[in-house]
């Protein structure tokens, strides 16, 4: 056990923990934070998206010991009060079905549109990875595309 | 699983109506809760058969189905599950529509099933008492509606007392009651008490669908969606309690076969483990009395194994990982591999021994032009919801809880008490989200183990966790079958014979096979449809349009075949076929043609196929809903498959929420997409090889074609049909026949991506 600090949706955390813990159960089991959702734990399906220093990762694949002093944001901390724009337009346009995955795409969507403010359709294909059994696509791209252009407005 | 036909299948679409109404018998009582209003359905015997409340809270379990709240909140007490589908938000909607409250006002809450143990028929109302699978249930809707017209009526009452006005002056509209001639107001949660107070000499009648202002638009959305967007949903996974420990859960990789030998004290020493429990089949009590699941108790027994119980779920995890385990694997290594189960069902299939379900004229009395035979066949599929397998579960000397995903609660209920022995009046049901259903989490074997690891270490909730290869390879996959069909043509190619055998490796379903509507619809004059079964110890339950998903593509890639056989365009084929068979059939099939461009001429290595089906009642004209797919495909000469575009029609009769309709439409085509192209387990000594997602190939946003949904073959006949499975069934089927218009190679085994399409 060691204790582990970093912080998460900008509160300083202090973890006492198997330092082998992956991120993931780290947020869900330590921290009560279970917005970030478990899926493969092999970082295949990407449901555990979250950004590590502003960058979307897997957190099933991050041991916590690689956290010291690191930023983490989850789904809680997306926005102060779930209004990211992704995150309105995800309601606007019935984007979930079931909706275990969207916390996961809405990470990932989150950071393609930091980095690619207008962004294509490969973009879309090649940063959007994650897996939803649902099948929601269509309705992701549409949002991602909408959400660019209110951006930009 | 006799029983999932007579749940699942209503006999026939009733239009909803006063007289349906007054034929089944209930009342409406009211009472004040928590200074509101709440409305309770009993049926009309409730009161003779109710049973003695148990200890565990009689005002809880008998919770109502709506309570306005002097707040003016409405909750809704909904008897679904919610597996993303809108179930439980489409009984809130079709109460507001009534009721003419402000939307915003509304939230749904899920019952607990003890009430309707406790008062049977309380909830149970329809056919599909606590099934999650269908949000516009036809035979649920006018109960609903009837209680939102019947809070109304008796808010507007209490407002014309407190007025002493008369009550036809009384307008309610957005959670408002008005005065109409002197304008004054009352919110509904001002007069909500004294509503309760309102006996109504006569229930109101409810609104034609013509004043409907909330059904049949394309919102409002999922109540849930805002949770959802946030993280702060809760599905099965995410319960936390006080004083929970986690469980790592490992079962025999064989089906069947039983733990042999396991070190514990290996493990035991390891941080933050507390114990590991053994799951043992052998230890199921039984229910103390006749259980009344929904599908019955077979198929939800839980296989044996072994779980680490653990603070944290990674410290369960490690150990589970280091824990020495042996298993006996028992009888079912006998199937070596999926070839081994292929060349057994052919053996099955080859003496056409099947009983035939569906019979007419004689097959053996025509002497065709022409004999076209073909075999078919699809494998185990595992559903790989997102939400991999979990439950949590608390015994105590009081009684038993469980806080679980399940798709039936009332299923999920009688497990409980089956595995525990409980009286059922000491076991309590939470429901949560359901993160993925399609089918795995009907039967309830997830429900078992958990309560049978809860039961060997009581007093703190434990909660139970599959990992994702666990998951795979303790699933309830689809059903494997095989299907030989024969069928004899005419000198112009008409057919004239049709003889067909399905074997299932699985639980049997025949709707869309031996009620195919091309016999049904009385065509082919001669028709013998069989089945067999050649069963394993592989675990298979429902599976989106459970062993539909395989018919649908038996049946229509066999059609193709006979229109090839014959000359004909298979378009024109399936049209003659169907010339006297309910029209909407026809409209789907004309309408998917002529917006894919059925007919334009492609080039080499592109091609397009159509195929059509219906779920759940393929044989019955009006009926079910009625699906249709034209798929564009492109083959590279090396084999690669490239489907451009999927154009879908359909008729489910009516809708209530086109974007629900729409989307539930979208999501299947890309289940069945995945079906066809991808999904497919294979066996190695009769355990399932897949485990994680690196070996069970999902589509993702780059794999999706252009799908190109069309309402415009929408009957309009007065029926609300299920839509959640029906369209994928001829998703797989299309690109099938699209693949043979593409390069001239028929294929007869799913998934594609094992076929060899290369082509010169």
């Amino acid at each position: 056990m060691s204790t582990i600090k970093f912080n998460v949706n900008g509160q300083p955390q202090a973890v006492d923990i198997d330092p082998s813990t992956p991120l993931l159960w780290t947020l869900r089991d330590h921290l009560g934070l279970t917005g970030t959702k478990f899926g493969c734990g092999a970082g295949l399906c990407g449901a555990c998206t979250v950004h590590f220093n502003g960058s979307a990762v897997r957190s099933c694949q991050i041991p916590v010991q690689a956290l010291e002093g690191a930023e983490i944001t989850t789904i809680e901390g997306l926005s102060e009060s779930g209004d990211h724009v992704l995150q309105k337009l995800w309601v606007e346009l019935n984007v979930p079905q079931c909706g275990y995955c969207q916390a996961g795409m809405l990470m990932a969507a989150a950071e393609l549109l930091k980095r690619i403010p207008n962004p294509s359709d490969e973009d879309i294909d090649t940063h959007i990875s994650n897996i939803c059994r649902c099948g929601t696509y269509p309705r992701i791209r549409d949002a991602i595309k909408r959400a660019a252009q209110e951006v930009k407005v | 699983m006799k029983r999932l036909m007579a749940r699942t299948a209503p006999m026939s679409p009733e239009p909803m109506s006063p007289e349906l109404m007054s034929r089944r018998k209930f009342l409406i009582s009211a009472s004040v809760v928590a200074g509101g209003l709440s409305l309770k359905l009993l049926p009309a015997d409730a009161l003779a058969s109710t049973r003695q409340p148990s200890a565990l809270g009689a005002e809880a379990e008998l919770s109502p189905w709506l309570k306005i709240l002097p707040d003016d909140s409405v909750i809704v007490t909904v008897p679904t599950p919610e597996i993303g589908n809108g179930a439980s938000t489409q009984q809130a909607v079709n109460i507001a529509e009534e009721l003419e409250c402000a939307w915003d006002k509304v939230k749904v809450e899920f019952a607990l099933f003890s009430r309707e143990y406790q008062q049977p028929g309380s909830y149970a109302v329809g056919l599909q008492p606590f099934f999650g699978g269908h949000s516009t249930d036809h035979d649920r809707m006018p109960y609903t509606l009837q209680l939102g017209a019947s809070a109304r009526e008796r808010l507007k009452a209490a407002a014309a007392k407190r007025w002493n006005v008369p009550v036809t002056e009384i307008q309610a509209r957005d959670s408002v009651l008005t005065h109409t001639a002197t304008g004054r107001t009352l919110r509904f949660g001002e007069v909500a008490a004294d509503a309760a107070g309102i006996e109504l000499e006569v229930e109101p009648t409810i609104k034609p669908q013509s004043q409907w202002r909330m059904l049949g638009k394309t919102k409002p959305h999922k109540l849930q969606l805002p949770e959802v967007v946030r993280g702060t949903a809760i599905y099965g996974m995410d319960v936390i309690l006080p004083g929970m420990v986690y469980a790592a859960v490992r079962q025999c990789p064989v089906h069947g076969g039983v733990l042999k030998h396991h070190e514990p004290e290996a493990v035991l020493g390891m941080p933050g483990v507390k114990a590991v429990v053994v799951i043992d089949p052998a230890k199921t009590v039984g229910s103390p009395v006749q259980a009344d699941a929904t599908f019955g108790l077979e198929g939800s027994e839980c296989h044996s194994g072994v779980a680490v119980i653990a603070e944290h779920y990674w410290q369960a995890k490690k150990a589970l990982d280091a824990l020495p385990v042996e298993w006996d694997l028992g009888l079912g290594t006998f199937w070596s591999s999926v070839e081994k189960l292929n060349e057994r069902q052919d053996r099955v299939l080859e003496r056409w021994g099947g009983a035939a379900l569906t019979k007419k004229g004689d097959v053996n009395s025509v002497v065709p032009a022409q004999t076209v035979e073909a075999t078919y066949y699809t494998p185990f599929c595992e559903h790989a919801t997102m939400e991999p397998l979990n439950g949590t579960a608390l015994l105590t000397d009081d009684g038993l809880e469980v806080w679980h995903p399940t798709q039936d609660m009332q299923q999920a209920f009688w497990v409980a008490v089956d595995e525990s022995g409980l009286d059922p009046n000491k076991v309590v049901f939470h429901q949560t989200l359901v993160g993925g259903g399609f089918g795995r989490r009907v039967i309830g074997d997830d429900v078992r183990s958990v309560v049978a690891i809860a039961r060997e270490y009581p007093g703190v909730p434990v909660k139970a966790i599959w990992s994702r290869e666990e998951t795979t390879r303790q699933g309830s996959y689809r059903t494997a079958l095989a299907a030989r069909y024969q069928a004899g043509l005419d000198e112009q190619g008409k057919l004239v014979a049709l003889q067909s055998e399905t074997c299932f490796s699985g639980m049997e379903l025949s709707l869309g096979y031996t009620d195919m509507a091309y016999a049904a619809s009385g065509a082919i004059p001669n028709v013998r449809i069989a089945t067999s079964k050649l069963p394993t110890h592989i675990a298979t339950g429902a599976y989106r349009g459970p062993c539909y998903n395989s018919h649908a593509f038996t049946v229509e890639t066999f059609i193709d075949e006979c229109a090839v056989a014959a000359g004909l365009d298979p378009l024109q084929y399936r049209l003659d076929l169907l010339a006297e068979w309910d029209p909407a059939w026809s409209d789907c099939l004309k309408l998917a043609a002529e917006k894919a461009g059925w007919g334009q001429p492609l080039p080499k290595g592109q091609g397009r196929g159509i195929a059509i089906s219906n779920w759940p009642h393929s044989g019955a004209r009006q009926a079910g809903s009625t699906v249709c797919a034209v798929a564009h495909v492109e083959v590279s000469k090396a084999g690669e498959l490239t489907v451009h575009s999927i154009d879908l029609t359909f008729d489910c009769g009516r809708i209530v929420n086109s974007d629900a309709v729409l989307q539930q439409l979208q999501g299947g085509v890309i289940f069945g997409l995945n079906m066809a192209l991808n999904d497919g387990l294979t066996i190695k000594d009769g355990a399932i090889v897949e485990g994680n997602l690196d070996t069970i190939p999902l589509l993702k946003m780059a794999d999706i074609p252009q799908i190109n949904i069309h309402f415009e073959a929408l009957s309009g006949h007065d029926r609300f049909a299920i839509i959640g499975e029906a369209p994928v069934g001829p998703v797989g089927p299309a690109i099938g026949n699209a693949i043979y218009q593409a390069i001239g190679k028929r294929v007869r085994t799913t998934p594609f991506r094992k076929q060899d399409l290369s082509w010169s």
